[in-house]
Order: structure tokens, then C-alpha cells, then sequence
């Protein structure tokens, strides 16, 4: 039996200007647990000004080939819903190595998730789209912006390092000289480790 | 008489954050699921950062520096209250003592923000919106665990059984606290419990859970600590008394 919490992916929004994009995905037993995983998990330190989850069952994806290959997308296999309601549409236009984030574009209008990626095909720039998400405007959870200060301020005061500035490499290498040096000094010798070789016994 | 008395109510709100940071730090790598184990070390670090401020400020009023006072002192001179130096427990139990303390903080901090003490009332400002996710994250785990299986419910109210009376001590007014108060340094005495109190016990019975009489004494105090203080600065002080204070890191 599978005993994860379910899964939710994760959208942040680093400035009002910017779209949301999807930074990863957490495990939480609900939506409200979901946003305080996702802020605890990946907005502690870098500024953000917005997040919003999803659960992953509640996202409707299609690649490009899949579109190309399968026009089943074209007709409708769900009974319609009776009005139209907003849909979130996503988009992965790279494959280049820091840039293969899913980004939001808009909303549309419809009546089921394939109406949705319909009306996304007509309003929005195809060309480049690898990967289409669409996703119900009211399954996301968003931050609110009464939230904003408790979720998102104490990051932006706080110092901290980025992990190649504690130079743990080039410390290592200086102590394990320095190491090196001090054996030589005790026991001179011919240079180089005293390699642990053939003399070795054998196990 | 006012910088030591004011030196001494922030070294008891400095132990109380670094003991409490020291044990919830036990449970990194421990927690019951990678996101939360997550959340919990920083929420440890965050009450670690706070304790420096505290202890900044100890030391501008005269006090000794930082790291004396922590690697340095003896168990019977630490001024934590004892709720914090209680052993880990099972994960109800630290979730449930972060949340009573997160509690007292959250209606502390906005007290301590009027201080005229300037320094007390910039720090308690600058951590405030800190210990407000503090208390919405474990407010959020109470809630859960109450209401969730029989199990978590037992385990979370055997522990609140035995957190109550220690809890209930985080108020114990420090010497001279009356006079700080009547000039405008700290908050009126009795206050945050006041406010306290007017926040834990609804939010608790509206998850179902039962507050205890408070009629039990906890039988120590902020100066006379269980052994588990003892073995928790064991730990946490042996490399630094290993090299001596002169030391450099």
C-alpha cells in the first residue's frame, strides 16, 4: 500500500510582475499543509511574493507529441459542464537545462479540461510548447495576501550562504596538505604518500 | 537596578529559545516525513536566531557575550523554563509544546514591540511575523492530530496532560519584572498569560481536546531545573568546553 500523503505541485511567483512557475512538488495531507510545506520547502530564503498548489490528480497535461499523435483532444469525452468555469493554463516551451520550468500564461473559459486545452490552443502562442497544463482555477490554493507577510518577510531579512561560498573543497585540500606536511616533517622520507600497496596484507 | 532586571527577564526569554531550538533540532532527520522534517529544522533554527537577539541584547546591557553564556554556564545557572528542556517525546508532544510556546510568543512579541526599551521593541518587531508562522504551522498540526485518528488524539492529550503545568510556567514573573512594567520596559505582569490564555484554551477545546486543572505544580522552576537539562548542555556544550573559551571558530 502506498502510505505517501498526496502529491502537490508547487508554483511560486518571485515578483507581482512575473508569472507563476513550477518550482517542484510536496507531499502534504491537505491543501492548507500543502502551502506551508512548499514555503518551508522551497521559499525559505530566495524572495517570493505569491505561491500556489496543486494537487497532482487535478492537473490535466498533454506533451506536444502526444497532441500531434492522438487527436482524440480535438473531441469531447466528458459530459460537459453546464457554464464554463476558469481554467489555469501552463506551459513548457525548453528542455535547456535551467530553463525547463512549467510556466502559467492565462486563464480561459470552459465546460471540461479538454475545452480548456482547446481554448488555450486558440489564445495562446503554440509554436514552441512542449508540455500543456490545465487546471481548474479552484482546485489551486493560493496565498492570500494577508499571508504574505507571515509566509514570505522573515526570508528577506535573513543572511545566508550560498553553499559553494564555504569553500569546502579548497578547505579540505589546505588541511589535508597541511596533514601531509606534518607526517613529512615526523617521518622524512622519500616524497609522495606512503602508498598503501602490495605490502598490504591481504584480507 | 533597571539594566540587570531588564538583562535578566531577556537571558530567561534567550534559554527558553535555545533549549527549545536545541530539542526540536533532535528531531532533524527524524521527522515523520521528509517536507515536515523540513519545516521542523528551520522552525529550530528560527528559535535559535531568536535566542541570539536575546542574548545580543543581554550582553549590551552589561551581560557576558553570547558564547560564554551558552557554552559556559552551569545547568543551575541557566534560566530556561523547564517546559522547554523536557525530552523530545513522540511527535505529538513536540508538536504540541512548539505550539503552546509559539502561542505565548505571538501575543509576547507584539508587547515586547512597545517597549521603551528601543532595542527590545526593534527585535520583538523584526521576529514577529516569524513566530506567526510558527504558530500556523503547529496550530495546523494540533488541529490535525486531535481530530485525526483515535491514536494521534490520545497521544496528543496525554501529552498536552503533561505539558499544562509546564506550560502554564513560561509567566512566572522574573525579579523586579513589576517595576520594569510600571516603567514602560516590559509588558504589565500578567498580560501575555492573560493573553495567552484567552487564545490556547478555546483553540484546544474546539479540537476536542481536554485542558487540564492547573492545579498541579510542575515541583521546578526557572531556577531549578530537571535532569534533563543536565544532560541536554552535556551534549550540546562538550566540544566547546573541550577547547576552552579562548577559542576561535
Amino acid at each position: 500500500m502506498d502510505t505517501q500523503w498526496p502529491r502537490y505541485e508547487v508554483f511560486e511567483q518571485e515578483q507581482p510582475d512575473q508569472p507563476h512557475r513550477n518550482s517542484g512538488a510536496v507531499h502534504a495531507p491537505d491543501a492548507e499543509l500543502a502551502l506551508q510545506n512548499a514555503r518551508d520547502v522551497f521559499v525559505r530564503r530566495p524572495e517570493v511574493s505569491s505561491l500556489w498548489v496543486v494537487p497532482e490528480n487535478q492537473i490535466y497535461a498533454w506533451t506536444a507529441e502526444a497532441l500531434a499523435a492522438d487527436p482524440s483532444w480535438q473531441t469531447e469525452t466528458v459530459v460537459l459542464a453546464r457554464s464554463a468555469s476558469p481554467y489555469e493554463v501552463f506551459q513548457k516551451q525548453s528542455q535547456r537545462q535551467s530553463e525547463t520550468y512549467v510556466i502559467h500564461v492565462g486563464t480561459v473559459q470552459a465546460r471540461s479540461p479538454s475545452e480548456a486545452l482547446r481554448e488555450a490552443l486558440a489564445k495562446f502562442d503554440a509554436g514552441s510548447v512542449l508540455v500543456w497544463w490545465v487546471v481548474l482555477a479552484g482546485a489551486i490554493r493560493r496565498s492570500t495576501r494577508g499571508e504574505a507577510a507571515s509566509l514570505f518577510e522573515p526570508a528577506r531579512d535573513k543572511t545566508y550562504r550560498q553553499p559553494n561560498e564555504y569553500k569546502v573543497a579548497s578547505q579540505m585540500r589546505a588541511a589535508n596538505d597541511a596533514g601531509k606536511a606534518e607526517a613529512g616533517n615526523e617521518q622524512p622520507g622519500p616524497a609522495g604518500a606512503p602508498a598503501p600497496g602490495p605490502q598490504e596484507p591481504a584480507e | 537596578m533597571t539594566e540587570p532586571a531588564l538583562a535578566a527577564y531577556l537571558l530567561a526569554l534567550a534559554d527558553d529559545e535555545l533549549i527549545l531550538g536545541h530539542r526540536d533540532s533532535e528531531w532533524t532527520g527524524h521527522a515523520p516525513i521528509l517536507e515536515e522534517d523540513i519545516a521542523f529544522a528551520n522552525i529550530a533554527q528560527d528559535e535559535i536566531g531568536h535566542a541570539s537577539l536575546w542574548y545580543g541584547l543581554v550582553r549590551d546591557l552589561g551581560g557576558a557575550e553570547p558564547d560564554r553564556l551558552i557554552f559556559f554556564r552551569l545547568p543551575a545557572e541557566y534560566r530556561n523554563a523547564p517546559l522547554v528542556e523536557l525530552p523530545k517525546g513522540d511527535w505529538a508532544f513536540s508538536m504540541l509544546r512548539q505550539y503552546l510556546f509559539d502561542a505565548a510568543e505571538a501575543r509576547r512579541l507584539p508587547l515586547l514591540a512597545a517597549s521603551t526599551h528601543r532595542p527590545l521593541a526593534e527585535a520583538a518587531a523584526k521576529i514577529r511575523t516569524e513566530e506567526i508562522y510558527h504558530l500556523r504551522h503547529t496550530q495546523a498540526w494540533i488541529e490535525r492530530l486531535a481530530q485525526g485518528t483515535s491514536e494521534s488524539h490520545r497521544r496528543v492529550q496525554a501529552a498536552l496532560d503533561l505539558l499544562w503545568p509546564y506550560a502554564v510556567q513560561l509567566f512566572d514573573p522574573v525579579t523586579h519584572e513589576a517595576e520594569l512594567a510600571a516603567g514602560g520596559l516590559l509588558p504589565e505582569v500578567g498580560a501575555v498569560k492573560g493573553d495567552w490564555l484567552q487564545t490556547v484554551v478555546p483553540f484546544l477545546s474546539a479540537v476536542t481536546l481536554r485542558v487540564p486543572e492547573a492545579s498541579l505544580p510542575a515541583g521546578v522552576s526557572r531556577a531549578q531545573h530537571t535532569q534533563h537539562l543536565t544532560d541536554l548542555l552535556a551534549d550540546m556544550q562538550v566540544v566547546a568546553r573541550s577547547e576552552g573559551p579562548d577559542v576561535h571558530w
